[in-house]
């Protein structure tokens, strides 16, 4: 029991990252109908970013989380407007390449600035461990989570209540009528790129709490991060909060009860099965 | 044959001049580095030809073809390495397998649309990926070497000499360049056209749609297994790290598309610029860890960002305004 207790726990945690990251690919898929393949690496780039800070202003990642989401944020914008603005003129099949070339020149950028050696924060704020009895809670494990829930929830009260948000929201539903009655549908996608991109950084300046920072990091949680959102139904942000926090619970406990080194078989399989049957996700409905 | 001769008359005086400078093009240069280059070509050359059959033709974008290359790489490595079965009959083995991989995963995989099964192939990759890496009888992550002392060069496709592999390799591209230049024109393929076109109109005009899908996948798979096949006999060494990542599934995407998708020659292209691309800067930049792929990235941003249609719609549209020229003359 003790066990079953301990790999959810962990589970969530893991997931809760997950979750961040497949929120962010659902903004971009469902406002602009891109597959994302450049959201692990934004969160790399935050975790490296949150390092940084660290290391020479001394600031803890609870601290440097609105600098890390603020530099994502611009990060994004101007890669939207670079890149992406233009991309979306061309074939679907293109925008996704691009994005992926994306995530290979940002892997590679910070194999050549930082190294390819791994990182951690040391020092975080928060530490030590509760012993709940049945199950051992590490305290710096538990800050990614509230974080995350933290901007998870910002997310909603963003995407929901305000003028941007609605902008947004407006727009993917469909641009044309958005546009007939005023929104900028340029601005609105350049907004959700870019706030799709703070969204990973949060998520990876959270997770610098207790996870290794290296330049491959990202490709950890990119096709978790897929599979979560078409888990959650398609573009569906809260959708994919739950379908991350599924795949997170998925990862520990098929570590636990069927074997560590088989366990993504067991989960992609997992999926393969979920999509035949429920194509539109777990919470999508017929 | 003799209307498809006059029909193509273009076509083939174009092939039969690029097949011979291929061939002489390498007896000019006698560079190691070109030689090996050259061989890259053919290997990428016949992966993107096949990912163009499924990706390409029937507009069913697979993200996770490294799965097939990775069978073709070890069906010769291992049939090589446990019962000494020669390249030259296991290279058919790996295709047979990767085919009735294709048959059996296609049915479900090819009902999903878009993004979806693009992550779904992804996901059987992945599997396959993680299968190879935990499977000790087929070296595990360590991988294998294919390299056997003392036996016929030719028999068991292991040359010392680089240039021996190009033009074996240039073989095997030229057949499956006229295999698909053949069905190019053929009802399969039209089929198959329709089905990317519009897959209810295909439907509702008769078309076997998930009959049509499950045999481009199958011949796609064969193919790309093939390249796999013809990629290891040339390393001697394979591992699931090198052979089966993300990144390779998606390079073999790239390959077709940077070409032209859905085009004959498109591939052949694509594997020319990019595969020499990325040589040229690995060997130049490859010390400054990573600059390579920088590089490399960012070229492919800009020539899809800027030729959306692969670089062979450069050249048809030099022809058409060739042609329009001609005709406004005419």
């Amino acid at each position: 029991m003790s066990i079953f207790l301990q790999a959810v726990y962990e589970g969530i945690i893991n997931g809760s990252a997950l979750a961040l990251v497949a929120m962010g690919i659902a903004l971009v898929w469902g406002v602009m109908g891109i597959l994302s393949f450049s959201q692990g690496e934004f969160l790399m780039v935050a975790m490296f970013a949150a390092f940084y800070l660290n290391v020479y202003l001394g600031l803890d990642p609870i601290a440097a989380l609105p600098f890390c989401m603020a530099i994502m944020f611009c990060i994004g914008y101007v890669i939207y407007k670079l890149i992406i603005a233009r991309a979306l003129k061309g074939p679907i099949l293109g925008q996704r390449l691009i994005t992926f070339a994306l995530s290979m020149v940002l892997v590679n950028m910070a194999l050549l600035f930082f190294g390819g050696e791994f990182r951690i924060v040391q020092d975080v704020a928060i530490q030590g461990s509760i012993d709940l009895g049945m199950i051992i809670v590490a305290k710096n494990k538990l800050v990614p989570f509230v974080i995350s829930m933290c901007v998870a929830a910002f997310m909603f009260w963003f995407l929901n209540k305000t003028r941007a948000g609605k902008a947004i929201r407006a727009t993917s539903m469909n641009k044309t009528a958005a546009g007939l009655v005023g929104i900028d549908s340029e601005k609105a996608y350049a907004m959700a790129f870019g706030l799709s991109a703070a969204i990973a950084g949060a998520a990876g300046c959270a997770l610098t709490y207790y996870y290794y920072i290296y330049p491959s990091v990202g490709s950890n949680f990119q096709l978790f991060g897929f599979i979560a959102v078409v888990m959650g139904g398609f573009g569906s942000i809260p959708g994919a909060l739950l379908g991350g926090l599924i795949m997170g619970l998925a990862d520990s406990l098929t570590g636990v009860y069927f074997s560590p080194s088989f366990k993504y078989v067991g989960i992609c399989v997992a999926f393969l099965l979920i999509v035949q049957f429920k194509p539109k996700g777990l919470f999508g409905g017929k | 044959m003799k209307k498809t001769i006059a029909d193509n008359k273009k076509w083939l005086l174009g092939f039969f001049i690029c097949l011979i400078v291929a061939i002489i093009f390498p007896q000019v240069v006698r560079i190691q580095f070109v030689w090996n280059l050259l061989s890259l070509i053919m290997v990428w050359a016949v992966v993107g030809m096949g990912w163009n059959v499924i990706g390409g033709y029937c507009g069913q974008v697979s993200n996770g073809h490294s799965l097939f290359y990775g069978i073709g790489a070890y069906t010769v490595a291992v049939t090589c390495k446990y019962w000494q079965i020669s390249p030259w009959i296991s290279i058919w083995i790996g295709a047979l397998i990767s085919a009735c991989l294709a048959f059996v995963m296609g049915k479900p995989l090819l009902r999903l649309k878009g993004h979806v099964f693009a992550i779904s192939t992804m996901a059987l990759a992945e599997c396959g990926r993680i299968i190879f890496i935990n499977w000790a009888w087929i070296g595990g992550a360590t991988g294998i070497y294919i390299f056997t002392k003392g036996v016929n060069e030719w028999a068991y496709m292991q040359f010392k000499n680089p240039l021996n592999y190009y033009y074996v390799f240039l073989i095997f591209v030229v057949a499956i360049l006229l295999i698909i230049k053949a069905l190019d024109k053929s009802k399969f393929f039209y089929y198959l056209r329709t089905i990317k076109g519009n897959e209810m109109a295909a439907e509702s005009v008769g078309i076997d749609v998930a009959k049509y899908k499950i045999r481009a996948y199958m011949m796609s798979a064969a193919i790309v297994s093939i390249g796999g096949s013809l990629y290891a006999q040339f390393l001697l060494y394979i591992d699931p790290s090198t052979l089966m990542t993300l990144n390779i599934s998606m390079m073999i995407v790239l390959t077709a598309v940077m070409g032209g998708v859905g085009t004959v020659e498109g591939p052949i292209l694509g594997a020319i610029v990019l595969t020499t691309i990325s040589e040229y800067s690995r060997v130049y930049l490859g010390q400054y860890g990573g600059l390579d792929l920088i590089l490399y990235g960012a070229l492919v941003i800009l020539i899809v960002l800027f030729i959306p249609g692969g670089i062979l719609s450069i050249f048809s549209k030099w022809f058409e305004k060739r042609k329009e020229v001609a005709k406004s003359k005419g």
